[in-house]
Order: structure tokens, then sequence, then C-alpha cells
């Protein structure tokens, strides 16, 4: 017993150094197992991650200040389009530099369409969003001379380090070096973001925001501008909706508006829920179900038959999104990662770990 | 005078009334469900479609009767969407909606919004994506002031028409009728009314059932126009809009909802003429920003005082 009190204590001594260490082995463990992956399922692992820190985003707005957001599909085309344009024109900007300003895109929209929200509650805002999302394409259309309209801009392919190459024995870069290097830089974003995302969940901003949730009224009580919490949680959440958005673009090569509509806002919305809102793991999840959703259509459909040109086989995923998103509101809203833990904390009230204390005898 | 008539502000205000009543009749039942449940139905679009769809796909179809055969035309198809619309309307209150009362604000706006997308995406998978033309009931050629079109053709009247009598009937319930004052008793003191002998939870459905048939005569008459047709997403654009109108009138207010549907549909029109129609979203959008700074309980509504 006495081992696991050790780390128990450890951890609440120094929190941040154990977030750091934990996400530093779990980045690690993940560019590891990319060097024995196959060049789709490492592509299926870039796009995933980037989607995983748009879901964090919603997860951090949702399930931190109560508020629902249907625009975060389009937060993810701003920082998309931010990323693709700056990539296009300034080819030497290092990745970190178009990542940066795909983020701060992102924010000063959210910051933007956020300023409505300390004004808007619950439904209001949330329709409020949905007429954003579908703004969105509009908006691209108004700007055609820099965003090129509907048509698709491509940006600069990333070509992976020489000794990428040599370290999987092979002359030149190969679709398996690209492909292993896309998932490695998309990881390694995901782990910063989350990391970032474990602290903030746990700041004082966090917790003021999680009182905002639960009792407006107290949190004003207690000295929580509630204004300012609303405005922040959009701001954070459009953050990383634009960094995801740009991540995904670099890792694709290419950006086009009608990527970003309402239904990709939905499906945002679908991953964070079955996930379970306001977890970290829920995140991660919804952005594993996010990079294999396709292969599972595809397994379904090559299982019972269904053509993928039919009009069942190309709205399958719609119909599996949605009733999905349905049914774990009713029958689990905590998702699949705040179910788990639900099961494991009633685990632990049955059976409560007994701290050794030095004052009572040994038996 | 025919000059004016024809003239291209007249023109831009006859085609906005006709796609304004569209709006006003989806903002309108958007009410009548946020006044009885006071949940804002994010699928109320799609299931006006889905209800629209399972009416019109019924056109030209034989009926036999035993007797006689029933040669389906427009307006049997427009009531089996209208009693679709009932159904839907019905059986999403019984099953999707009555677990969510008393849940957190976001449970009923998840769910609602998985039901939009699952919506729309079986009709994609029963009907295809491809766009359904419906026939127009009457002549939709403009009529002609010597030799210059006025923005206005029977069809376009029909429209019009079909909207007011709806809108009628709506008010003639609520106003008249003792199901009428049940609803309205139901929805402003649910206990009172329990204790009073109402049926409350009968009239939360009835109110929900209204709703989605007054939402498919919405989308039905959206689609019967030469231009539009149906499509699964046909309801998407006319929905946020209508949520504005509805924001913006107040979500209290019913007369507020079909009043500020058809200024928006006004609006859109003259944006789309002498502007772009990209920018219809976004005025809308800035619109509904400013006057829920200013007063935040929508212009037609009274102002609510939330208690702690």
């Amino acid at each position: 017993m006495t081992p696991v009190f050790a780390v128990i204590d450890f951890r609440r001594a120094h929190p941040v150094l154990v977030r750091a260490l934990l996400t530093l082995l779990f980045t690690c463990l993940a560019l590891f197992l990319t060097y024995f992956f196959d060049p789709l399922t490492n592509y299926n692992l870039a796009t995933g991650a980037a989607m995983a820190i748009v879901i964090l985003g919603l997860s951090f707005l949702t399930g931190a200040s109560g508020q629902v957001s249907l625009g975060n599909g389009a937060f993810m085309g701003i920082g998309a389009y931010a990323a693709a344009i700056w990539a296009v024109h300034h080819t030497t900007t290092p990745l970190v530099g178009t990542l940066a300003l795909a983020t701060l895109v992102g924010a000063a929209v959210g910051f933007l369409i956020g300023l409505p929200a300390t004004r808007l509650r619950g439904p209001y805002l949330a329709g409020m969003t949905i007429a954003f999302a579908l703004a969105f394409e509009p908006l691209v259309s108004i700007f055609s001379s820099w965003t090129n309209g509907d048509a698709p801009i491509q940006t600069p392919l990333l070509t992976p380090p020489g000794w990428l190459a040599s370290l999987v024995h092979a002359p030149t870069s190969s679709l398996t070096t690209t492909n292993m290097w896309l998932a490695d830089i998309s990881i390694v974003v995901t782990g910063v973001a989350f990391f970032f995302m474990a602290n903030l969940f746990r700041s004082r901003t966090g917790r003021a925001m999680r009182l905002v949730r639960e009792n407006e009224v107290a949190a004003e009580l207690a000295g929580v501008s509630l204004p300012r919490a609303r405005v922040v949680a959009f701001m954070v959440s459009a953050a990383f909706a634009g960094l995801g958005g740009g991540l995904t673009t670099l890792v694709q090569g290419s950006v086009q508006s009608s990527t970003f509509n309402l239904g990709l806002s939905i499906t945002i919305l679908s991953l964070l829920v079955i996930g379970g809102i306001g977890t970290l793991s829920g995140a991660l999840l919804g952005g594993l179900i996010f990079a294999y959703s396709q292969n599972w259509i595809t397994w379904i459909e090559g299982k019972t038959g269904i053509s993928s040109t039919s009009n069942l086989g190309g709205n399958l995923k719609g119909i599996i999104f949605g009733l999905a998103l349905i049914l774990v509101m009713l029958l689990a809203p905590l998702g699949i990662a705040g179910s788990i833990r639900f099961v494991i904390l009633r685990q632990f009230k049955k059976h409560p770990l007994t701290r050794p204390s030095q004052s009572s005898t040994p038996q | 005078m025919d000059a004016f008539l024809t003239s291209r502000a007249v023109s831009d205000l006859l085609a906005g009334l006709v796609s304004g009543v569209v709006i006003g009749l989806v903002a309108l039942s958007l009410v009548l469900i946020w006044r009885s449940t006071h949940i804002l139905n994010f699928a109320q679009g799609a299931m006006a479609m889905f209800a629209a769809y399972v009416g019109m796909t019924q056109l030209s179809h034989r009926l036999d009767l035993g007797a006689f055969t029933l040669q389906l035309n427009y307006w049997w198809c427009l009531v089996i969407a209208i009693l679709a619309g009932l159904a839907i309307g019905g059986v999403t209150e019984r099953v999707l909606v009555r677990p969510l009362y008393g849940k957190p604000e976001i449970n009923p706006i998840v769910v609602m919004v998985g039901f939009l997308a699952t919506l729309e995406a079986l009709a994609g998978a029963i009907w295809g994506t491809t766009t359904l033309s419906v026939p127009t009931p009457f002549s939709f050629v403009d009529w002609q002031l010597h030799g210059q079109p006025l923005a206005l053709s029977p069809n376009d009247v029909f429209r019009i028409v079909a909207t007011f009598v709806v809108a009628v009937l709506i008010a003639v319930l609520f106003r008249f009728t003792n199901i009428g004052l049940q609803l309205r008793a139901s929805a402003v003191a649910p206990e009172v009314s329990r204790l009073l002998g109402v049926r409350v939870g009968r009239m939360l459905t009835l109110g929900w059932i209204l709703a989605s048939g007054v939402g498919a005569v919405a989308a039905v008459i959206q689609a019967t126009s030469f231009s539009t047709g149906l499509t699964p997403s046909i309801m998407e654009a006319p929905f946020a809009i209508a949520f504005i109108a509805a924001a913006v009138g107040g979500l209290e207010s019913p007369t507020g909802a079909l009043v500020a549907g058809i200024a928006f549909g006004i609006m859109q029109q003259f944006v789309s003429d002498y502007l772009n129609s990209n920018y219809v979203l976004l005025i809308a959008l800035g619109v509904l920003i400013l006057v829920l700074m200013i007063r935040p309980q929508g212009l037609f509504s009274k102002r609510v005082v939330r208690r702690v």
C-alpha cells in the first residue's frame, strides 16, 4: 500500500511536473509506435490527433462553462484557411509559426463570436453558433481574393527530414516516411495541446469556469466575472479549433470551404459526447474514433454488402453518428470516458484505500 | 403606378415576402415548441423536411379504396405531409424529449442536434440527395403589367395565403378554444394546471404535434417552387434564419416570430439583390447580436426576470 500513497503524495505535491512527465511518456510511446504502423494508419492517426485537439477545445467550453457551440467546425475552418494562406505565401516559415498563427486567428475570431455569448444563454447561443457554422462558406466566398472561393487551396507538402529516412533505411523520403513524419508532427502538437489543457482544467480559471457551469449566482458571489469567463471559454475553444484546423490542413496538403459545413460541427459534437464531455481521455477517444470511422464504415459496408455509392452507403456515417449522439445523451450522458471514471470512483467508494497512519498501532 | 409596381424595389419586396412566409412559419413552429416545453428544437427544420418527403414522394401514386381509386395529386400529398408532420412531432416528444425534462440545458440541445443529423442522413438514404422536383399547383409564371413582369405569380400568392391560413388557424386554436386555453395554461403554470385537472403531459405532446404540423406546411411550401425542389438539406438555411427571426422577435411571441420571419425574408431578398447573397446570414447574425444586446428578451416579448 505504501508505494501507492507515495505516488499519490508526489502527484499532489508536484501536479504540473507529473502532468509534464505523463505527457512526455505518452507522446514518446505514440511516436515509437508510429515506426511500426503502415502509412495508412499513420495518416489516419495524424488527422485523428488533429481532430482530438478540436474536440478538446469544445470539451473545455462545454465541460467547463456548460455552453454548447455548433460553430467549432467553422472555427476549425478559420484556422485551416489562416494556416493555408500563410503557408502558401511564406513557404520558409517554420511549422510552429504557421500553427501559432492559426491558433491566434482562431482565438481572435472566437473572441468576436464570444462577445455576444456574454448576453446569450444556452439555446440562444447554440442557435447563434449554428448560424455562424452555416455562414462560414459564404464568408469564404466573400473573401475569395484571399481564399480562392469554393476552389481548394493547395499547401506545400511537409517533407520529412533526412534522418527519418535513414532511420527506416530508405534512401529518400517515401510515402512511409512522409506519413510517419505527419503522424509524428500531429502527435507532438497534440501532446503540447493536451498538456496545456490539463493544466488549464485544474487552474484557477478552470475552477472558476466549472463554478459558472454549476451555479452562476454562486460564481458571481464568489467574485467570478461571468462575462469574462464566458468569453475566455469561447476563445480557448476557438483557439484549439483553429490549431486543429491548421494542423489538419498542413497534414492533408489542401483546404476547401465545403469541408467546414454544419455536418462537421455536428460530427465534432458527436465525438465529444461519445468520448465524454469535460475529460481529456474522452477527447483522445473522440479523435481515435474519428480517425477510424471511415475504416469502420467501409468494414460495415463490406460485411452487409451495402454499396458505398448507394444512397444508404453515402449517408451511413451521418445516421450512425446522429443515432450515437442521441443514444449516448439519453442513456449515458457521461460518455465512454466519463462512464468508466464513474464506475472506478464508485469502486473506490465501496473499497476505500486506507492510509497507514503513524498514530494508530499496527494490527 | 405600373412602373412603380414592377420597379426593382417593389419586386424585391414581393419576392422577399414570398420567401419570408416560409421563414415566418418555421419561426412560428419554433415558438410553439419553446412556449410549451422551453426547448429550442434544432431538428425542427429536419422534421419538417422529412414530413415533406413522406408526402411529396406519394405524388401520382394510386390508392385503391375498394369502391374507387384515388389518384394522389398535390393536395392529397400536402395532406399526407401534414399528417406525417403531426405524427413525427408526437412521436418525437414522447420518445426523445420526454426523458429530457428537468435535465441540464445542454442535453436537449445535443439530442435534437443528433436528431437533425439522423433525419437528414436518413432522408438522404431513403430518397437520395439529388433534388426531387415538386410540381406547383398553380402557375409559377409571373403576372405581366404592360410587358413588365410583376415579381408575383399565382403560385406565390398560394404560398402567402397558405401561410396566413395556418397562422390564423393556430391563433384561433390558441385564443378561442378550450384546448387552446389548456395549452396556454400548461405552458404558463404547469403545476397549477395539473391541479385544476389539465393533462399537462398531453398538452406538451400536443404542442409538439401542432408545431411539427406547421413546420411540415412550411417545408412543403418551401419545396413548392420552380427553383428549389426538395433536398435533405432544404430546411437548413431557412431554419437558421427562422431561429434568428424567432430570437429577434422574442421566443415567447408567435406574432413576433411571424412578423420577424417575414421581415428577415424581405431583408434576405434586398441583400441578395443589392449586395450579394453571401452576406445574408452574416447580416442576420449581426442583427441578432445587436437586438439581443439591447433587448435580450427579443422585440416582442415581455421581460422575464430570472430569480435565484
